[in-house]
């Protein structure tokens, strides 16, 4: 049959052109109002928001390293000006917008270039930030903000490193994996795996699908309540065994497990390589 | 419900929508985020109150622009203007609570897929006048947000032995009321009390399960 069954009695379709005309402008008129809610939402929240964000940031930061509340943590920011073929370091103390910047050019190469001139902000791609902690005067630790792409949208995360590079915490920050499923990847026990390995074992990273030993999460489970030099020096020959194997990916959410591991992996060889490059350059104990 | 019937009371809405109509144990919608949050008192309670937000502002929006919209393209709106609803408060718990948000803000965004939400507008908003849909959907919120908390408050209490995290036994009693199926469990036994209490009111009994978001 050529034509679709009419149900009895129902008036057949027709298309009219007003009639379509008037529910695209009825669409249009919904969607331009929308747009206006959600835009006012927006500029209504975005102050909040940023302060909750960064709120959130301080305290994983200080969480992970231990820092006390006289801790000093600078922000540096590295952007990539491709344009100009430039990598762009700007340093300032964090949570303090007051303070001037320091601004630090790099050639693609490696090659300090202190005359340049101050690349337009739109010009400016970012790749990620860096906080160096210090404590006195005295190096606390670095923490390095990674992205990597998830199962539906990035996971944002922060890596906590000692002055050796070693782990001392990840931390997923912003994430919209299913809850239940990927979301797992965010919880103490699944990102404490990634803890005390150091920087040879990170960068060789990789997933594996095999159950986690019973003992294993038990320890993992424990991190949370005993602080990681603690739970380091308590949990050593578990610790050895483990760290030579794989990340146990979450049951059901490989992609994500794999998405984290790889993020983590990465931010933590790139700023192996680039902080000698910087350190010097900043003014700060390295 | 026809629009020439005399639209109810205010009291008798929200009445409705806590009791006869409970959007959970009566209409047996929206399951799927009534077990996956309630695992304590406070997720239920912030999921439900962003429900009853939702659900407020939709259907006073419904009922405000119902004679403007094309009824051919109806539930597609619908859809838009929850959206847009959920979007605005998503933002708002992200900027006011975050701790909380952090807990819940996954579950949030999935209001717009709430069966609950879509079905007071399709069935009730888009043929009232603004102040019954008002109430209508106070009640709907109200009766979703009581569900959530009486599910998280038996669930808390059996699985974790606490309320409102204030640990009440040394024990967790019976630690399956945490998990999902404890939750189904949950449900089930406190729609037999609701059924039960709607049955010595002389009403009819949920029918209970249809396979609705």
């Amino acid at each position: 049959m050529s034509e679709l069954v009419q149900i009895e009695g129902a008036p057949r379709p027709k298309s009219d052109p007003r009639e379509v005309m008037r529910i695209a402008i009825n669409l249009v008129a919904v969607c331009a109002l929308s747009g206006v809610v959600l835009g006012g939402a927006f500029l209504g929240t975005e102050r909040v928001a940023r302060a909750a964000r960064l709120d959130g940031e301080r305290r994983a930061i200080s969480g992970m390293l231990a820092l006390p509340p006289g801790a000093r943590v600078l922000e540096v920011s590295q952007y990539l000006v491709p344009a100009r073929g430039e990598v762009v370091y700007v340093a300032g103390e964090y949570g303090n917008e007051s303070a001037a910047p320091r601004r630090i050019v790099f050639s693609l190469a490696g090659e300090l270039r202190p005359e340049a001139p101050a690349a337009p902000e739109k010009e400016l791609t970012p790749l990620g930030r860096t906080f160096v902690a210090s404590v006195d005067g005295a190096p606390a630790g670095f923490v390095v903000e990674g992205e990597s792409r998830g199962y539906k949208k990035r996971i944002r995360f922060f890596v906590a490193l000692d002055s050796a590079f070693v782990v001392r915490g990840v931390r997923v920050i912003e994430h919209e994996e299913d809850p239940g499923l990927g979301a797992e990847i965010a919880t103490p026990w699944f990102q404490a795996q990634y803890v005390g390995r150091s920087a040879e074992q990170t960068t060789a990273l990789d997933v594996t699908k095999d159950p986690m030993p019973e003992d294993w999460r038990a320890a993992l489970d424990a991190l949370a309540g005993e602080g990681a030099d603690a739970w380091r020096t308590k949990h050593a020959p578990l610790l050895e065994r483990e760290h030579a194997r794989p990340v146990y990916a979450v049951t059901g959410a490989t992609i994500s497990s794999r998405a984290l591991t790889r993020g983590v992996r990465t931010a933590v060889d790139h700023f192996r390589r680039r902080w000698g490059l910087v350190a010097p350059h900043l003014g700060e104990p390295s | 419900m026809s629009t020439a019937e005399r639209p109810p009371g205010a009291r008798a809405l929200i009445l409705n929508g806590i009791f006869a109509e409970n959007p959970v144990f009566r209409l047996a919608l929206s399951l799927c985020p009534a077990v996956a949050v309630t695992t304590t008192i406070a997720n239920g309670l912030l999921l439900g109150v962003a429900v009853l937000a939702v659900q407020v502002l939709s259907s006073v929006t419904v009922a405000l622009v119902r004679g403007a919209i094309h009824p051919r393209v109806r539930i597609p709106v619908y859809t838009i203007i929850i959206a847009v609803w959920v979007s605005a408060i998503d933002m708002a718990l992200a900027a006011f609570m975050p701790a909380l948000y952090a807990q819940v803000g996954l579950y949030v965004k999935l209001i717009v897929a709430f069966a609950i939400i879509i079905s007071r507008l399709e069935a009730f908003a888009s043929r009232q006048p603004l102040v019954p849909a008002f109430w209508d959907g106070v009640g709907m919120g109200l009766g979703f947000l009581l569900a959530l908390v009486v599910i998280g408050a038996l669930r808390e209490l059996l699985g974790a032995g606490a309320l409102m995290g204030l640990k009440l036994f040394p024990v967790k009693p019976l630690l399956f009321f945490a998990l999902p199926a404890g939750g189904f469990f949950s449900i089930a036994l406190l729609m037999a009390f609701f059924n039960h209490l709607e049955h010595r009111r002389g009403g009819k009994p949920s029918s209970g399960g249809g396979a609705h978001g």
